[in-house]
């Protein structure tokens, strides 16, 4: 399972979305999961099962066979886990 | 003896080998699987070789934009003159850079354990570009011939304390932003950002709060920064090619015959996507490498200091004040515009506004600015990142890294290593 997680200059933030999205997954027992930190124009051209971002950046995205996951605060472990927990348990 | 001079000879100068090296020791030491320690070690090596490929195309076009607009001010036309370049500099000091970098982020989390200021610095590009362009300074102060493992302490001391410093100035205000203390951060756009907060709290008016605006929805594509990097010097590149072909002078119509068969307008248009493009090529790099790096530089940091917060990068202001970061940008803009017609015009200094900069520096100071002066805040603090960045990268590219890598200077140096710039400099000529 592919999953990218994409901020607007893919460098920092969505690279700590990667990371945080990697722990949570961890605590939700999901372990096939192959996570990659990208930029928005990117992403739109990469193959992946999920995508994760912001609300403004899904529109974007809104082409992409990826299923879209929104997360606003990629700084904010539970909101997270809230988004994913309804894909992955 | 033979042995270690010959690992010395063909691998510890080798940077992209000596980063997967380090990334290496990272990963095994978190325990990580076969699989991810190999794809991790392999994508830093690549990641690192990819950046010396894109800073030429930037190189290339860099090497149109300037004598174009030389030629729109009238000034002495001439390329940007002798230097190394990125790519050499990397071959020479690369490894240099590498070890300052993990030596420095070692300092930063010995002085996060044993002082107040627990903060760990994760924004691995910054700390990438800081610690390139310090070593660009100090060779270009010091000479081709400063001793290796002197530069490489100096380098890590002034990176670690500034990594640890640096959050916890901006704190303050953070907190304020964030409304609480759980993270900081670590950016070198932090000068500009209390800039932006002391000109909004003297200037401002804090009841004009940026978010109570209505921003138009046509703004959003000022989120995908290729796109505002290409839209940008499509729009220099086209007023340029305008003059030029309009002017008749020898030296515009030796600018456009470099064009060839092609029609210089469409040639200059083709010219600004390719910078577009080798930013894309060098951030991908970047991305390779740092995305690798930083996790083991995090699993690192947490074991050793419990309790530490991590300093992280711009964006994670941009939630707590969306109409402020796009404000901050604008200020940023219009100011980079205004200085590079009056910077081209009195020191003869063609100005590059890298949006990259511009946009997350001028949104750092749009967020700070709003807090303290709300709107008139939030474009004063994109007025004054202008300044800095535009003044900046004249005094660094002329005085300060001119010989070692100017061409990185314009476009990846920005606010805080333009401030603290002339400090290491002068450091380098005390110590060396």
């Amino acid at each position: 399972m592919k999953i990218l997680t994409v901020c607007g200059l893919g460098q920092g933030t969505s690279l700590i979305l990667k990371m945080n999205v990697e722990s949570v997954l961890q605590s939700l027992g999901v372990s096939d999961a192959d996570v990659e930190h990208t930029d928005v124009s990117s992403a739109s051209s990469m193959n992946a099962d999920y995508i994760i971002t912001s609300n403004e950046l899904a529109q974007n995205l809104e082409d992409h066979s990826a299923k879209i996951i929104i997360v606003n605060n990629y700084f904010d472990e539970d909101e997270i886990k809230q988004a994913l927990e309804t894909e992955f348990s | 003896m033979d042995i270690i001079l010959w690992i010395a000879q063909n691998i510890f100068v080798t940077p992209a080998i000596l980063l997967g090296l380090i990334v290496l020791v990272g990963l095994l030491l978190q325990k990580k699987g076969p699989s991810q320690v190999v794809s991790g070690t392999f994508k830093t090596i690549i990641g690192f070789l990819i950046i010396n490929a894109g800073a030429n195309v930037i190189v290339g076009s860099l090497n149109i934009f300037e004598p174009m607009w030389k030629e729109v001010f009238n000034l002495e036309s001439s390329a940007l003159g002798e230097f190394m370049g990125q790519e050499a500099f990397n071959n020479q000091f690369g490894s240099m850079v590498a070890l300052a970098m993990t030596l420095g982020f070692l300092i930063n989390v010995i002085l996060a354990r044993f002082t107040k200021a627990k903060y760990i610095y994760l924004t691995g590009h910054m700390m990438f570009w800081t610690t390139m362009i310090f070593a660009g300074i100090l060779v270009n102060s010091v000479g081709t011939d400063v001793s290796f493992w002197g530069a490489v302490i100096f380098l890590a001391v002034i990176l670690g304390i500034y990594w640890t410093v640096q959050p916890a100035v901006t704190q303050p205000i953070m907190r304020r932003i964030t409304g609480n203390d759980n993270i900081a951060l670590g950016h070198t756009s932090a000068s500009v950002a209390l800039l932006g907060a002391l000109g909004g709290k003297l200037l401002g008016n804090k009841d004009n709060d940026s978010e109570k605006l209505q921003l138009p929805k046509n703004l959003e594509f000022l989120r995908d920064s290729n796109v505002i990097t290409a839209l940008t010097m499509i729009i220099l590149f086209v007023i340029g090619a305008v003059v030029v072909t309009v002017k008749q002078t020898p030296g515009s119509q030796e600018l456009m015959a470099s064009a060839g068969e092609q029609n210089f307008i469409v040639y200059s248009i083709i010219q600004s996507f390719t910078f577009a493009a080798g930013i894309a090529v060098v951030l991908m790099g970047v991305r390779m490498f740092i995305g690798e790096l930083v996790p083991a530089f995090k699993g690192i940091a947490t074991k050793i200091v419990p309790g530490s917060k991590p300093a992280l990068d711009v964006p994670i202001l941009f939630p707590y004040a969306p109409n402020a970061v796009v404000l901050g940008f604008l200020g940023a803009f219009v100011g980079a515009m205004i200085w590079l017609v009056i910077i081209g015009n009195t020191v003869a200094y063609v100005f590059v506004p890298t949006m990259i900069v511009l946009f997350f520096h001028g949104a750092a100071a749009g967020v700070f600015g709003n807090a303290t002066g709300g709107v008139r805040g939030a474009l004063l603090g994109g007025f004054l990142t202008s300044t800095i960045v535009a003044w900046g990268q004249y005094f660094m590219v002329r005085s300060f890294i001119g010989n070692t890598i100017p061409d990185t200077a314009m476009w990846a140096a920005d606010s805080d290593m333009f401030i603290l710039g002339p400090i290491v400099s002068f450091l380098g000529q005390l110590f060396f």
